[in-house]
């Protein structure tokens, strides 16, 4: 790329800045309004190169308008986008190397597998035979070797997927960026893809942006996690991090299951309708707390020790799912969800029974609550 | 097919609805093969006779050849104008948008005769009666609604993700249009042109009012043959012109399908 062309004394500050490899992909109080509202509200986050990177969150969080101002489809209200020391905040999507690989595939209908593969080279100018070439390359990376005549209409909705791939992959991208690729796809195929995303996207060394609402997804996949809610980041990290160290109420709910009790903090204990619990830290006024159903133990199951939490209960319900059954235990004027792993020796607690739960002081996750 | 008594009803009616809505049609034909001077029904002898006479009304045939390059004229310039037109109603989305689609497509709704008497008045102001030019703004005003909305509603049915696509791989807006857009709208392209061309080549009401003793399309001359003589001369025309018509459409059939095409 001739990027002294067009590096400006600004933009030249900057790749000197971020030169560093973990800087890679940077944006810096990226910010998008429409009217009032922040759909995108002042969003720093760097990406390292090679890294995977998914983000997290419902539905209008802001996570897609963010991967599409990195394309270049929305234009920013404010703030900066800079890849690989270059400012692209201005750049049109058609010269920033970005691939995109869409929900609904977005293939071109009327044109073959073949040549929707190669549409991003002929663009950049290259010449037949190497183009000829780099689309073999790139189908059989993602295993559609013999279906460079079909058109787009013959495909399964996975081989669709894998198309758009190969498509956004061939053109060599900056960064690939993934806006849930997987979503409208079965959840049997959605498994398979994952893995398949996941290798090429290790192989080729490519920094890869993936946009999802599936916190099993997220989890699974990337390398670190940005979870984003009401256009902010709410946190960033490793999945482990986001899982065992949630930093918001929101995290700790929107990534995996788990209880939600209001409370009472008093110092080291937090009051929850009827029952008294330790926490890891001191907290005072009202708080939520977060338990995760897998994480208590009911009666003797699990290792005890001496300072976990506890509770007595009577099961009140009993969910039996295969591999694990879940119980509603009425502790006080609380509810808990239970889960339990199920072994071919161990049979179900029956509805009525006493038990006595427990769980560790680590597990008892306490956030202040919402104003 | 389905042997539901329901069904065979349905059918029943559907082929009774076409033989009257045809039948007028179908007359013409016999009709057109009469030996008689005068359009009766069943004629009293047969000939080719109306066919051979055409050759002898030069008037016909001119307005003939004129209606083709009128209609011809109007149907280019008509997509020159609905697909620019369409594009920024439909992607650009200007404010107002649906009200200026409303607006432009109101012809369609107003009674032609009330067009018609509008344009005689500002033609006859701007000296443009019984002209070329005249007709052609004419048949352009008549026409340009029905191109626009099945443009309109062609480049509604390409997603903008895939134009999207498109720019992320390093097209140009303006490549993006020719590579992806035109192609996925064309379909709606030759149904907007074949639409125009019949509907400018059939026009009559804006083209009484508009034309004169020495310029008149075809279905003009062939109204007011019909008002000075009753020879079956005009059936043996709209014998031919039916042909036409149906050379069209299959045309259109032939080269993209026509369900795909009118169908939406």
């Amino acid at each position: 790329m001739p990027a002294e062309d067009h590096v400006s004394p600004v933009t030249k500050h900057n790749a000197d800045e971020t030169a560093a490899p973990d800087r890679f992909l940077s944006l810096q109080a990226l910010t998008k309004r429409y009217g009032d509202t922040a759909a995108v509200d002042a969003v720093d986050l760097d990406v390292r190169k090679g890294e995977f990177l998914a983000m997290l969150g419902p539905s209008g969080c802001g996570k897609t308008t963010t991967l599409r101002m990195i394309a270049g489809l929305v234009p920013t209200t404010a703030g900066q986008i800079v890849v690989d020391g270059r400012d692209l905040t201005n750049v049109p999507p058609y010269q920033r190397d970005m691939g995109l690989v869409f929900q609904s595939y977005a293939l071109f209908p009327h044109m073959s597998v073949a040549a929707n593969v190669a549409f991003g080279l002929e663009m950049r100018g290259m010449a037949k035979a190497d183009i000829r070439a780099r689309v073999a390359e790139a189908l059989q990376l993602v295993r559609l070797t013999g279906y460079e005549d079909r058109r787009p209409g013959q495909l399964s909705g996975g081989q669709q997927q894998r198309v758009a791939l190969a498509r956004a992959l061939v053109i060599r991208p900056l960064i690939l960026l993934l806006d849930e690729p997987l979503s409208n796809l079965d959840a049997k195929l959605r498994e398979e893809m994952r893995n398949e995303i996941r290798d090429i996207q290790r192989r080729l060394g490519t920094t890869a942006l993936f946009v999802t609402h599936d916190q099993d997804e997220a989890l699974t996949m990337a390398d670190r996690v940005v979870v984003m809610n009401k256009g902010r980041i709410e946190q960033t990290g490793t999945p482990e991090d986001l899982y065992e160290r949630p930093r918001t109420a929101f995290v700790a709910a929107f990534v995996g299951r788990t209880n939600r009790f209001p409370g009472t903090g008093a110092g080291e204990v937090v009051h929850v309708g009827g029952v008294t619990m330790r926490c890891a830290r001191p907290v005072s006024g009202p708080v939520e707390v977060m338990i995760r159903p897998h994480r208590i133990h009911l009666d003797g199951s699990g290792e005890r020790r001496a300072d976990d939490n506890h509770a007595s209960g009577t099961i009140i319900r009993t969910t039996y799912a295969g591999n694990v059954v879940q119980y509603d235990v009425q502790a006080g004027d609380t509810v808990f969800n239970v889960e339990q792993s199920t072994d071919a020796t161990g049979a179900l607690v029956s509805v009525g029974t006493a038990v006595t739960l427990s769980w560790s002081v680590a597990n008892t996750l306490v956030f202040e609550a919402a104003p | 097919m389905d042997e539901r008594p329901i069904s065979r009803i349905l059918i029943w009616l559907a082929s009774a609805s076409f033989l009257f809505l045809l039948a007028p049609v179908l007359i013409v034909i016999p009709l057109s093969f009469s030996g008689d001077v005068f359009m009766s029904f069943p004629p009293s002898s047969w000939s080719l006779r109306w066919y051979a006479s055409i050759g002898q009304h030069p008037k016909m045939i001119d307005a003939f050849f004129f209606s083709l390059k009128l209609a011809g004229a109007v149907t280019v310039v008509n997509l020159l104008i609905a697909v620019p037109a369409a594009y920024a109603l439909v992607r650009l989305a200007p404010p107002g948008a649906a009200t200026l689609m409303s607006v432009l497509t109101a012809p369609l709704l107003l009674p032609t005769i009330v067009l018609a008497l509008a344009m005689l008045i500002v033609a006859a102001r701007a000296g443009l009666l019984a002209t070329p030019q005249g007709l052609f703004l004419a048949h352009l005003v008549v026409t340009l609604p029905y191109a626009l909305r099945i443009i309109s509603t062609a480049l509604a049915t390409v997603p903008i993700a895939v134009e999207e696509a498109a720019a992320t791989l390093g097209a140009t807006p303006l490549t993006v249009f020719r590579r992806v857009t035109l192609p996925l709208i064309i379909p709606g392209l030759v149904a907007a042109g074949a639409l125009s061309f019949l509907v400018s080549f059939d026009e009559v009401v804006l083209s009484l009012f508009m034309s004169g003793p020495r310029l008149s399309t075809l279905p003009v001359e062939m109204y007011h043959h019909v008002e000075s003589r009753a020879d079956p001369l005009v059936a043996a025309i709209s014998v031919l012109l039916v042909l036409f018509t149906l050379f069209i459409v299959i045309v259109v059939d032939r080269s993209l399908g026509l369900a795909r095409t009118f169908v939406k």
